[in-house]
């Protein structure tokens, strides 16, 4: 099997923790906690990091094994699947968020009312072709265009600097807000479970672990830096404004002289956006296959339908999947986000037990 | 076809994405060849203008509609809708307009003073669900009608090629000196002190201006002083014929919002003393009268050239005191009374302590007006609040609580002493 490099891998856990942060959460964030958003996401991120050195750990001691064989030796099969249908749920409803807020922007952008259809047409055919090649394949893919993101990315956060800003107002939450705006964007973390699932396809081998380290602190800080610069920029209005990395570019008076600069933002938001749902949606069939015996076509049939009917029938509307994320889907990610790792920790002392026993 | 060739074809069509990719092709390129353009049934709005007429809000949309023509010149009309409602009144005027407004461009949103009887916002919420809209769109009041506004606004365009939100931008630039956008109203509004300013323009009757400025008859002229501003063509190229003999008036004036009502309309002096601890805000003209010079007197003026403000705050018994230091660089641009000759760079340009008291003097009373319209109305538009919130937290938060909790905040600026030390220094 072709893995990915441990740079490879890096990117990916860049572009997992941009998910569902860059665009609306700010100002999501702001109605609740408002410029203490920023030290939510920090003791957010503070969880999340945790995760990396757990999963390092458990990719050395089972080197090439799958994270669904080494769960189902150590807790059952039935334990097993359950964690599984968890994270299947979990990916689509990252896949369908992320799409979205995503779509909602590109709509305001366009000036058009409605193009689902072309948005679907646009991106399903290479999300399942991303998920029929493989995540080595789609690596090489977002190696290629990484720096170009990150670069438009800067270019939005450097913009801002530009325009009026003032120090934001913090310490003005109280913990009650505090903890409940924590437990409502939850759902927007977890962003290292993905590399549990593509442990197996993972060569440590290919450059230093701690380089995973250096991407993951880089994705954490240029978020935190955007949330500083909206904040700084908005203030009181950032409520209002729900694509946080392409507003740090507009509605500054002295850039609309620059026909449409926020094109930047917009091209950016777009890569950024496509290869999240390839992630995500990778995931999702990785986890589809491992539950039931069924290969990738039919992962990726199911996957297709499942996103337009969950798009359409249950959720339809961008409010719907947004209030979904806040108030019903933390219970889910709660126990995605954390649970897996304590799972882990338990395999690893286990281990750590029986080698001492021996 | 060589077998190479044929193996490469074979190969191509073999992969997923291609055939993706020429249907996507076969299906949208006769769509969009076969499309009509969107310049057919879009009309470009530029400006928003709201207007309450009675019970009823109307809407105008100054409309640029893409047209070919030989000539660089836009064509843009005026259009309006009546309702209830603003959404019903742009309804209303999308249907008279004959096409599907787009509001992307629209750069400037007008509101009549009328408006401003009671919170805007309602009004406005419309507007600010559009995601369309721009939020940095110039938010301006007029007195009497927005439409009449934007018809007249077309003339400035005609005439003198000045556009409106231009005559905004200056004003916000030099006089303002703070963004009077939508947006910054929504900030204001917001904000624990619940207060904006925004732009304030009139539109005056040609009567208007024969009463009070004897030069009238060019229509193409900017009138310069402190009464008249701009003035577009009276004959209205695209109006119903209201706005005939009208003129658009630049004083340079701001209206001051209070939890989205008017409170006060200030002019340019009041203007310059909210903006006297502003270090962008310079340029303002200082006139002193009285000065003795050589057994003579004169009245000078001078003009602000440079600013350096420092700023502390302290709480003195639990009573929150603002401390500013300001040193003006000035110089002499204009003295009045009888002297015979132009003396420049010699004894005029000194700034003598009879001077720089004066200058204080009157700075002082020009800040004291200012910051007294401020206090009446409960409206801390300088951020006087927010900075002794940043420098001591806890007795800004002790102090909010006696005087009754966040909802009060907003009064805080009626219990701040000032304490202004000026200095003023010689360009």
């Amino acid at each position: 099997m072709k893995k990915i490099s441990i740079n490879q891998c890096g990117i990916l856990m860049v572009l997992c923790i941009f998910a569902n942060k860059i665009l609306l959460m700010p100002s999501l964030m702001y109605h609740q906690t408002s410029a203490d958003s920023i030290f939510v996401l920090l003791v957010l991120f503070l969880l999340d990091f945790i995760m990396l050195p757990i999963f390092i750990k458990l990719k050395k001691v089972y080197k090439d094994d799958k994270f669904y064989d080494v769960l189902k030796a150590k807790i059952g099969v039935f334990f097993t699947k359950l964690i599984y249908i968890a994270l299947l749920i979990f990916f689509m409803f990252k896949c369908l968020l992320v799409f979205s807020i995503t779509y909602v922007y590109f709509k305001q952008q366009i000036y058009q009312e409605e193009f689902i259809f072309l948005a679907l047409i646009a991106f399903l055919p290479v999300i399942n072709h991303a998920i029929f090649v493989g995540v080595r394949s789609f690596s090489r893919t977002i190696e290629l265009f990484f720096w170009i993101v990150i670069a438009g990315f800067i270019f939005c956060l450097v913009i801002s600097l530009f325009t009026p800003i003032s120090m934001p107002l913090f310490f003005t939450s109280n913990s009650s807000e505090f903890f409940s705006s924590m437990y409502n964007h939850v759902f927007a973390f977890g962003d290292f479970i993905f590399f549990f699932l593509i442990m197996d396809r993972i060569d440590f081998n290919k450059g230093k672990t701690k380089n995973l380290y250096f991407y993951s602190l880089f994705a954490m800080f240029l978020v935190l830096i955007l949330f500083f610069l909206f904040y700084a920029k908005y203030q009181s209005t950032a409520f209002m404004h729900n694509n946080a990395l392409a507003d740090l570019l507009v509605f500054s008076v002295q850039f609309n002289a620059i026909g449409r600069l926020d094109i930047i933002a917009m091209l950016t938001i777009m890569f950024i956006t496509l290869f999240q749902i390839e992630i995500f949606s990778y995931a999702f069939c990785d986890c589809f296959m491992s539950i039931f015996p069924l290969n990738k076509t039919f992962s990726v049939v199911i996957f297709d339908i499942l996103f337009l009917l969950l798009y359409y029938v249950f959720i339809g509307k961008y409010e719907t999947m947004v209030a979904s994320s806040l108030f019903w889907l933390p219970y889910l990610a709660v126990f995605v986000n954390y649970l897996i790792p304590i799972i882990v920790i338990f395999l690893l002392l286990r281990l750590k037990n029986n080698i001492n026993d021996s | 076809m060589d077998k190479s060739m044929k193996r490469r074809v074979r190969v191509i069509l073999k992969s997923p994405m291609i055939i993706v990719f020429i249907i996507i092709l076969l299906f949208f390129t006769p769509y969009a060849i076969y499309s009509p353009g969107e310049s057919r049934n879009k009309g470009v709005v530029t400006a928003i203008g709201i207007d309450k007429i009675e019970d009823e809000l109307e809407v105008s949309l100054l409309t640029f509609i893409p047209t070919a023509n030989q000539s660089y010149q836009e064509k843009s009309s005026v259009i309006s809708g009546k309702g209830d409602s603003v959404a019903e009144a742009v309804y209303n005027a999308q249907i008279a307009m004959g096409r599907t407004i787009g509001l992307a461009h629209a750069k400037t949103t007008i509101v009549n003073e009328a408006l401003l009887e009671e919170d805007i916002t309602s009004t406005v919420d419309y507007l600010s669900r559009v995601a369309s809209l721009p939020e940095n769109t110039v938010f301006v009041c007029t007195n009497k009608s927005a439409k009449e506004m934007l018809q007249q606004s077309q003339n400035l365009v005609n005439d003198l090629g000045l556009k409106l939100e231009q005559i905004i931008a200056y004003n916000a630039n030099n006089l303002y000196v703070t963004d009077t956008s939508l947006e910054a109203f929504y900030k204001g509004y917001y904000s624990h002190v619940k207060s904006s300013i925004i732009g304030y323009l009139e539109v005056e009757d040609d009567l208007y201006i024969n009463e009070d400025n004897a030069e009238v008859s060019g229509a193409e002229s900017v009138s310069g002083g402190q009464s008249e501003g701009l003035q577009g063509s009276s004959n209205s190229s695209s109006g119903n014929g209201d706005a005939k003999g009208k003129h658009i008036v630049n004083q340079g004036q701001a209206m001051l919002i209070k939890e989205g009502k008017k409170v006060a309309i200030l002019d340019v002096e009041q203007l310059n003393g909210i903006n006297l601890l502003n270090p962008k805000s310079i340029n303002q003209i200082i006139e002193i009268d009285g000065v003795e010079k050589e057994g003579e007197v004169y009245s000078m003026q001078f003009r602000i050239k440079n600013k350096k403000v420092l700023i502390s705050t302290t709480f003195e018994n639990g009573y929150p005191i603002y401390m500013a230091q300001l040193i003006l660089g000035v110089k002499l641009v204009e003295v009045g009374g009888e002297h015979d000759e132009l003396r420049l760079n010699t004894e005029f340009s000194e700034i003598t302590d009879e001077i720089s008291a004066k200058i204080e003097r009157a700075v002082k009373q020009q800040f004291t007006s200012s910051i007294n319209i401020l206090k009446e109305n409960n409206t801390d538009v300088i951020g006087i609040g927010r900075k002794f919130f940043q420098d001591d937290r806890k007795s800004f938060k002790k102090f909010i609580d006696d005087i009754g909790g966040i909802e009060n905040a907003d009064k805080f600026i009626n219990y701040v002493t000032f304490k202004l030390n000026i200095v003023t220094q010689s360009d």
